[in-house]
């Protein structure tokens, strides 16, 4: 893959990695207090019970801290969110492939080839992209919202009837599974295609054979 | 003080059926909704059930396609506006007038109209069942366009929409007596801030009813326009405002369903540890905020559309966290010094707390946009969503019906029994709902009929299937138990636990104006409590 280009499936990763850890870490703390403190004060007779109820600045620590751990993962979230959708939709794009959705299939068009494949309830033809290059994406829909995704990249965005939508992604080599992901109506479950990442002269040759030559 | 006996009331004792159907006190009606609601947790049990089974392995073919779309759609909708909200509703109608002092709900006709209100909205929107085409299939939130007349023909999708909207203008009455009630029927002494924790967690919850319920009905009424030819929700902009428009209500129900059951469980912590409810002024300032902030989440519900400003909504979604942080530190800090006893409500509470925080801290995960990129719209939310409404909110209801079932009936719920309960469900629950994690991660969508035979995903969803059935038998035993304590009566007393509020000081049940004896002094959120640490000779006393 280009250095430098946008990997949404990396930037998940990242942020997965730092998310998940903080969040089995607070999991354990909690129920290793609530054992270990049920444990120490059972069976106490009730007016041995403690009588203080309020410590405030214990809370007002506390909910600093809290704070703190918030702005700390919304920093973070930020910057990933910020190259995801800002910096991606920037870089020049080596293939362009207008996406249409419809109940219940995906058009791929290649503008610049002049070809369409298809996929879905009427048949199971390939979204072919170049790999280690930018693709851009413009989603569109005839009739309802779906959503486009491609689990391997950890990423997925709305076709709503209306717009145009531009995504930009960047494919490693291989086959990737893909579908829609809002639900759509009665076959909403029959909506999916395969994306075929390959070298880029594998595509071009693809393209060629599929379609006109790119005009130069 | 003798406020109870001072009027000589004339209330007609209504019992039985014309009792439930017309009483206005607010113990029968919030009985009546209670039940009601409990009946559409069973129906929408049995949904989640046939979802299951069409699920356990790939490919299968028990229910259509368009069943299943049915299936997913009312059980969201059964789960959503006819039993968890409303029963949310029912233990703050029962429940805050007598933990107030108060002999009665104001402007309790308004109250039945809206329970009446309510049950029609959930009969109109089962009677779908009935309908040519199929009931509501466009799942709980029924977005624009797939819910117009073009993508979803047919009368059930209207009953559906006409059900909704009944039943969320019937929620906004009764809420709206409840907050009446509140502001206007305190006993003498009960501050504000001496109301007790349940009775602040339900306030704030019908509050939210109050303030977003109304965008809902709007929202239906256009919806029902727009399925007949009026083309309200056209277009990019038509389909980004039905998102905008819904979650508005969509995500502070979220915590309407969340807020009482919090109470519930607090109360059954604080109870079951002899010790009153650490941190209150920050708990009740952390609710505030908490309720305050969700009505600025909704569109966290919408980072894949292109349509909203995500960094806002990850802002204030992933600022939850430190009001929902307060309440932890709060339960933790109210067990710390305690006397504790694991009766079936406490162990109930505190499952509550531990699932629940499964589904809170997944929720940290899914407001941050990149995060939600991937998982929104496929089971790792549906895992988020479950662990906290069953796993949380319906542990939390568990703890109420175990901690408030005496105060209701007189009589006890077998602890045995309910401790078996608890362990099946604990089992069940978690069979269920943690693989979805990792069938959402792994790229398994949800509200799909079929899924192909990916390695793995097999397996986990049948251990899901299995889980369901284990839930399952888990309320099954929850109803013999309440079978067999009515039955065979272990009788209450007034006060089984110790109770810190004023619920505990009358009669169980309650007579009809709640407080035949002169209220306790009232000088915090635990009378009750206040009295037995004046004297200690009362502490050990039953």
């Amino acid at each position: 893959m280009t250095p430098g280009l946008v990997s949404t499936r990396s930037e998940y990763d990242h942020l997965f990695s730092i998310y998940v850890p903080i969040a089995i870490g607070v999991f354990a703390l909690i129920v290793v207090v609530v054992l270990v403190t049920v444990l120490i004060f059972r069976r106490r007779p009730p007016e041995r019970a403690a009588r203080w109820h309020e410590h405030n600045p214990i809370e007002g620590t506390y909910a600093v801290l809290l704070g703190c751990t918030a702005a700390f993962l919304l920093y973070l979230t930020f910057t990933a969110e910020h190259r995801v959708d800002t910096v991606a939709n920037q870089e020049p794009a080596a293939v362009v492939v207008d996406v249409l959705a419809s109940k219940w299939e995906w058009t791929f068009t290649y503008p610049a080839y002049h070809f369409s494949v298809r996929s879905g309830t009427v048949g199971r033809q390939p979204l072919v992209v170049p790999a280690g290059e930018a693709v851009r994406f413009n989603l569109g829909s005839l009739d309802v919202i779906h959503s486009f995704w491609i689990p391997a990249l950890r990423y997925k965005h709305d076709a709503i009837p209306g717009s145009t939508q531009v995504i930009t992604l960047t494919f490693a080599r291989g086959v990737f599974p893909g579908q829609c992901a809002e639900f759509c109506g009665l076959r909403h479950a029959d909506m999916i295609f395969t994306a075929h990442a390959v070298s880029p002269s594998a595509f071009t040759a693809w393209a060629r054979s599929r379609g006109t030559a790119p005009t130069p | 003080m003798s406020v109870a006996t001072a009027r000589t009331p004339r209330v007609p004792r209504l019992t039985g059926w014309l009792g439930a159907a017309i009483s206005t006190d607010h113990k029968r009606m919030g009985l009546t909704l209670g039940v009601c609601s409990l009946f559409f947790f069973l129906l929408g049990g049995v949904f989640a059930l046939l979802m299951r089974a069409q699920l356990a392995q790939s490919n299968m073919h028990l229910v259509s396609d368009n069943s299943f779309n049915e299936l997913f759609s009312m059980h969201g909708s059964t789960m959503i506006y006819l039993f968890v909200t409303p029963m949310a509703i029912a233990l703050a109608l029962y429940l805050v007038p007598l933990q107030i002092g108060a002999l009665r709900l104001s402007a309790p006709r308004l109250c039945l109209a809206g329970l009446w209100t309510w049950l029609c909205g959930g009969l109109v929107m089962q009677q779908g069942w009935f309908a040519s085409g199929g009931a509501g299939r466009d799942g709980w939130s029924s977005i624009a366009p797939l819910s117009n007349g073009t993508n979803t023909p047919g009368v059930g999708q209207d009953l559906w929409v006409i059900g909704v909207m009944l039943a969320a203008a019937g929620m906004i009455l009764m809420a709206g007596c409840v907050v009446a009630t509140v502001a206007r029927r305190r006993a003498p002494g009960m501050s504000l801030l001496r109301m007790p924790v349940f009775t602040w967690t339900a306030l704030v919850s019908v509050l939210m009813v109050v303030a977003s319920f109304p965008m809902l009905v709007l929202v239906m009424i256009l919806l029902y326009i727009d399925r007949h030819g009026g083309n309200v929700f056209t277009g990019f902009t038509g389909a980004i405002d039905y998102q905008d428009l819904f979650w508005f209500f969509g995500h502070p129900v979220v915590y309407v369903m969340f807020f009482p059951y919090l109470g519930a469980a607090a109360e059954a912590v604080a109870v079951s540890a002899h010790k009153r409810w650490f941190g209150y002024t920050a708990f009740v300032a952390s609710i505030m905020t908490f309720a305050a902030l969700s009505m600025a989440v909704w569109s966290h519900h919408m980072y894949v559309t292109g349509g909203v400003t995500n960094q806002y909504f990850a802002f204030t979604s992933t600022a939850l966290l430190v009001p929902a942080g307060i309440e932890y530190f709060d339960m933790i800090g109210t067990l710390i010094g305690g006397s504790i006893v694991l009766r079936t409500s406490m162990l109930f509470a505190l499952t509550f707390f531990l699932q629940f925080l499964i589904g809170g801290l997944t929720g940290i995960f899914v407001a941050s946009p990149v995060l939600d990129y991937h998982v929104y719209g496929t089971y790792f939310v549906v895992a988020h969503f479950h662990y906290t409404l069953f796993a949380g909110s319906i542990f939390g209801f568990f703890a109420g019906v175990y901690h408030w079932f005496p105060k209701i009936t007189g009589a006890l719920l077998r602890e045995r029994l309910g401790k078996l309960q608890l362990l099946v469900m604990v089992i069940g629950t978690n069979m269920t709902f943690f693989p979805m994690f990792f069938l959402g991660n792994d790229g398994m969508p949800r509200r799909v009929s079929r899924y192909p035979a990916h390695p793995g995903w097999g397996t986990l969803n049948e251990i899901e299937t299995i889980g369901a059935g284990i839930i399952a038998l888990g309320v099954l035993l929850f109803l013999i138990n309440v079978f067999v304590s009515l039955r065979r009566r272990v009788p209450a007393g007034d006060d089984p636990w110790l109770g810190h509020t004023l619920e505990w000081a009358t009669t169980s049940p309650p007579p009809p104006l709640n407080f035949e004896a002169p209220l306790p002094p009232i000088r915090s959120y635990a009378p009750l409590l206040d009295l037995r640490e004046d004297d200690p000779a009362r502490a050990g006393a039953t």
